[in-house]
């Protein structure tokens, strides 16, 4: 009892730091959704562009990034970069290094609800003299977006967990601070139980959310 | 140091990165599968189970539960090496995943083909290996190749609980020639032949299996 | 000598009865038909017959044996009774060959060279063996069936159920279907088919039995049935089916 005491007393004596850790995560897993989100749909507008040599190297792009870690990208920027006299902050590093990946996993939910789209009304809307800019616009984003709704928000909830790795490079988030916590106290096991919980928590938040706009956004059929 | 004698000192490590995602891989696919049999039983407390862990394992970060287990578990007299807890880690959690594509490919098989086969007189067990198994590892494929991407491409935390993977290697090698740009660039070349090999003998694993107009319907 | 004899067989969904007392009998090496309106329990009167539905209560003897009985192995049972299903239900990741042997293989033990040689003897039965190594996929409706056919023939059974055998396939596939069913019978396989095709029925040699509402409402030739039949349910079927004989 007492001991579960002492536990409690010093995660409150720690409040406040494992708050400003929490802040941190949901900055960056923030900032990183919309932009992942943003570059997303820009790759995904490049993979139907009428070039060839876009098109090819934007599946280049794509499967690169799918293929090989993010923690080496991270880790390219953190201790590469410096060689080069270029000094990003964690946070920085973080940003183009998430971006990156997660416009190519986006772009990729994009594509798959594009493949769903009957291709029909795209016709009926060149037929009908819009622009090919238009019809992206207009057209195809507002049903792609609607579509890839549970592949996106379940992209946000890996955005928050993944985020978890930025403290390898220095970011002070919440695990970093979850983990000062353990080494203070050597409580590993109900440190990390209640880190997990955390998080936990965060990714039900987004899978709540997600549902509610699936049905919001639904496309009557 | 020549770019290509980095990226010989790094291939070392590349032994261990193929160990622990075969290792992570077999975890999750017989877990998935185990997971994804049991809720056909439909027992109402053991289905609670089986959501709890498909549920935690899908929403906690990797290393928080790798940490967990491999700095956790020994406080309460648990020593776990470091192979198995990314097995305990990443294995389960890539579980978690497959047992999701799996319960959706088993929903996928004909129910008539089932009742043909029961009025055939096969057991409930010989149905399950003589049809819907077979059925469902083909249409799970898909799933099945991302999955263990994703267990390739998380393979290089094993790093922090000292596994002397190739990121171990990497992280050493910079410390000592500080050129971390050529040498993380060569640890993401390494790390992308390594996916493309692996797709490439999915694929072709796939393609060997495959039957002509098999298709989920 | 009688193979299968039915009585007061009644099978309920939810209370509602569908089939309602279901009498007959069928003898060795003969060929029965069932038909009635849709909804009436042809499907349903089968699929009790060997237990892939649970009757509510009557007693089916299986070759002197009452197989409703709980303690009956019912997959020995199966074995012995081979059924064609409508839609052939073929097992699409095996090919029409590996369809034919499962069963010997899983079922019977059979070694893989027995099973190839009984297999094969028994697509070329149906005419099948050029096509042994397709996919269901790859086959055409009336193929898919034969290999069913096969598939079911092959495990030796004492009796062949077939629902709606016709249904899914073209005039000239159903023509083929009754040869088939026509060459069966004379080499004394047991027969009990569910159809709603008169000119299938015509062209077999067995009684109809005139399902309604879960009842057997008539057992006759078809001929018999079709001129103008003391049964007003039964007029009123063969009136609708082929209202200009
Ligand atoms: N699982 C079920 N629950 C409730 N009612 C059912 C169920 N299965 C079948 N029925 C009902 O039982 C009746 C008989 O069905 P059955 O499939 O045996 O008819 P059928 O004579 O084969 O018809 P058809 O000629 O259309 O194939 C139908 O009215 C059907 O709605
Ligand atoms: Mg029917």
């Amino acid at each position: 009892m007492s001991e579960a005491f002492a536990f409690l007393n010093d995660i409150v004596d720690y409040g406040p730091q494992i708050l400003s850790g929490l802040i941190n995560t949901l900055i960056l897993a923030g900032t990183i959704s919309v932009t992942g989100l943003l570059a997303g749909i820009l790759i995904f507008r490049l993979t139907l562009s009428d070039n060839e040599i876009i098109r090819k190297s934007t599946a280049r792009y794509i499967s690169f990034f799918i293929g090989t870690p993010l923690i080496v990208l991270l880790f390219l920027m953190y201790y590469g970069l410096p060689q080069w006299g270029i000094n990003f902050s964690p946070f920085t590093i973080a940003v183009i290094g998430f971006t990156l990946n997660i416009a190519a996993y986006n772009s990729r939910y994009l594509s798959a609800a594009y493949n769903g789209i009957d291709q029909h009304q795209l016709m009926a809307a060149s037929a009908q003299g819009f622009s090919s800019r238009q019809i992206f616009t207009l057209i195809i984003l507002p049903q792609t977006l609607r579509r890839a709704i549970p592949g996106l928000t379940n992209q946000v909830a890996l955005n928050i967990k993944d985020s978890s790795i930025a403290f390898l490079i220095q970011y002070v988030d919440f695990f970093a601070q979850m983990q000062e916590q353990a080494s203070l106290n050597f409580q590993y096991l109900k440190v990390y139980a209640v880190t997990g919980a955390v998080y936990l928590l965060l990714v039900s938040l987004v899978i709540f959310a997600s549902k509610r706009l699936e049905t919001r956004y639904a496309i009557p059929h | 140091m020549t770019f290509l004698e980095i990226v010989s000192i790094l291939a070392r490590g590349a032994g261990f990165t193929i160990l622990v995602t075969l290792a992570c891989i077999l975890t999750g696919f017989f877990s998935g599968l185990l997971a994804a049999l049991l809720f056909r039983l439909d027992i109402r407390p053991l289905n609670w189970l089986l959501h709890a862990f498909t549920y935690t394992f899908r929403g906690i970060p990797l290393l928080v539960i790798l940490f967990l287990v491999f700095f956790g578990l020994p406080s309460i007299g648990l020593p776990i090496p470091p192979l198995v807890a990314m097995m305990l880690s990443l294995g389960l959690i890539c579980g978690a995943y497959l047992s999701e594509v799996f319960r959706g490919a088993l929903e996928a098989v004909d129910p008539n083909e089932l009742m043909a086969a029961q009025s055939m007189g096969m057991r409930r067990i010989q149905i399950l290996t003589a049809i819907e198994i077979p059925q469902m590892l083909r249409f799970s494929a898909p799933g099945m190749l991302n999955e263990f991407t994703t267990v390739l491409k998380y393979s290089p935390f094993a790093y922090t609980v000292g596994v002397p993977e190739i990121l171990k290697e990497a992280t050493s090698l910079a410390l000592t020639t500080l050129r971390g740009m050529e040498i993380y660039l060569a640890v993401g070349v390494l790390y992308f032949l390594i996916y493309k090999i692996m797709m490439e003998m999915f694929l072709w694993v796939e393609r060997r299996y495959a039957i002509p107009g098999f298709k989920q319907i | 000598m009688t193979l299968l004899q039915v009585r007061g067989l009644t099978k309920k969904h939810d209370d509602v009865g569908v089939l309602n007392g279901v009498d007959f009998s069928l003898c060795k090496g003969e060929i029965k038909i069932v038909m009635g309106p849709s909804g009436c329990g042809k499907t349903t009167l089968l699929r009790c017959l060997n237990r892939l539905q649970e009757p509510s209560s009557g007693e089916i003897i299986f070759d002197g044996e009452e197989i409703t009985a709980a303690a009956v192995d019912i997959q020995q049972v199966r074995q012995r009774i081979g059924f064609v299903f409508q839609n052939f239900a073929l097992y699409r990741h095996l090919s029409a060959l590996d369809n034919v042997k499962l069963g010997l293989r899983k079922l019977r033990g059979l070694s893989d060279a027995e099973a190839t040689q009984r297999a094969i003897y028994e697509l070329s039965r149906v005419e099948m063996q050029d096509h042994q190594d397709k996919y269901p996929a790859h086959l055409s409706g009336g193929q898919q069936q034969r290999v069913a056919i096969a598939r079911a023939l092959v495990m030796d059974p004492a009796v062949l159920f077939f629902d709606e055998p016709t249904s899914a396939l073209d005039p000239l596939m159903a023509r083929e279907v009754a040869n088939l069913l026509n060459r069966l019978h004379d080499e004394k396989v047991t027969i009990l088919c569910v159809t709603h095709d008169v000119t299938l029925a015509k062209n077999l040699p067995g009684d109809v039995l005139f399902l309604n509402h879960g009842r057997v409402e008539a057992e006759a030739p078809i001929s018999e049935l079709m001129k103008n039949h003391a049964n007003e349910n039964v007029r009123a079927f063969f009136e609708q089916k082929a209202p200009s004989e």
